[in-house]
């Protein structure tokens, strides 16, 4: 009798789910902001008034959205729904998605 | 223009990006003969990746915030404008992305990797984007540098455009 683990029934721990999802969820946000300033000046003034500098209130959103996501979705168990085998695919899909959209959006808009 | 005072930034920041580049390389191999026996080694690895993408984000970001403006200012007068306007806009926002990934790779390391194909994917993923990303943001690095050197030789060849 064969004791293999069928593929899709390997899980992942509650908190690597949660944050990989979290993760996903800020890059995309990462690119929209990063549009967003550039189309919108008042935004990247106010930004800059919150800290110094845009950029330095940019990451440290992208840093407190990406842990505080992370947190919820390890213990509301949303990561878990989406499903712990399509994970990967969807960060490597959010990645290429919010990389591509930095690129195209500076090179021509 | 910034001088060698405050080159050693820039170098660090390029230097710590490097490295966490080729630890996310060490992660990604180490992970494809995941076993019982190199876990503490993937799991170093990985620390080492976010630990020195931490360190790239806070010594190119102090650099960035201080004293890119003069350069930035020689870049738009040069023959390389966009070296600014294409490199650094997309580079200074897709750095957060490898950094984000950076620290998210020491909590998907610790999965049982020999064990789990699935946490195997994951860390492979997780790595492979931040050696992709992490050489991209170096290449671009090299452009916004040679957008300066441009600069600064047209100045000194007849002065800037007006």
């Amino acid at each position: 009798m064969s004791t293999a683990v069928p593929p899709q029934q390997y899980k992942l721990s509650p908190v690597t789910s949660g944050f990989v999802l979290a993760a996903a969820v800020t890059v995309l946000f990462n690119t929209a902001l990063a549009w967003a300033k550039d189309a919108s000046a008042p935004l990247t003034a106010f930004m800059a008034s919150l800290t110094g500098h845009h950029w330095t209130t940019h990451g440290l959103a992208d840093l407190l959205l990406f842990v505080a996501l992370g947190l919820v979705f390890a213990t509301t168990g949303v990561a878990e729904k989406v499903g712990s085998a399509r994970l990967p695919g969807v960060l490597i899909g959010a990645v290429v998605v919010a990389a591509l959209g930095l690129v195209v959006w500076f090179a021509f808009v | 223009m910034n001088g060698p005072n405050t080159s050693w930034l820039l170098l660090a920041h390029a230097g710590f990006g490097v490295s966490g580049c080729l630890a996310a390389l060490w992660v990604f191999t180490e992970t494809l003969n995941a076993r019982s026996g190199n876990a503490a080694r993937i799991q170093l690895a990985a620390y080492v990746t976010a630990v020195c993408m931490g360190a790239a984000w806070i010594c190119g970001g102090y650099w960035y915030v201080h004293f890119y403006p003069a350069d930035k200012a020689l870049i738009l007068k040069g023959p390389w404008p966009f070296a600014h306007n294409i490199f650094m806009e997309t580079k200074e926002h897709l750095f957060f992305i490898t950094g984000i990934l950076a620290f998210l790779l020491p909590m998907v390391a610790r999965e049982k990797l020999d064990s789990n194909p699935l946490a195997r994917k994951l860390v492979l993923a997780v790595a492979g984007l931040l050696v992709i990303t992490g050489l991209a943001v170096e290449g671009a690095g090299g452009v916004i540098s040679q957008g300066v050197k441009a600069a600064l030789l047209q100045a000194q060849s007849g002065g800037f455009a007006q």
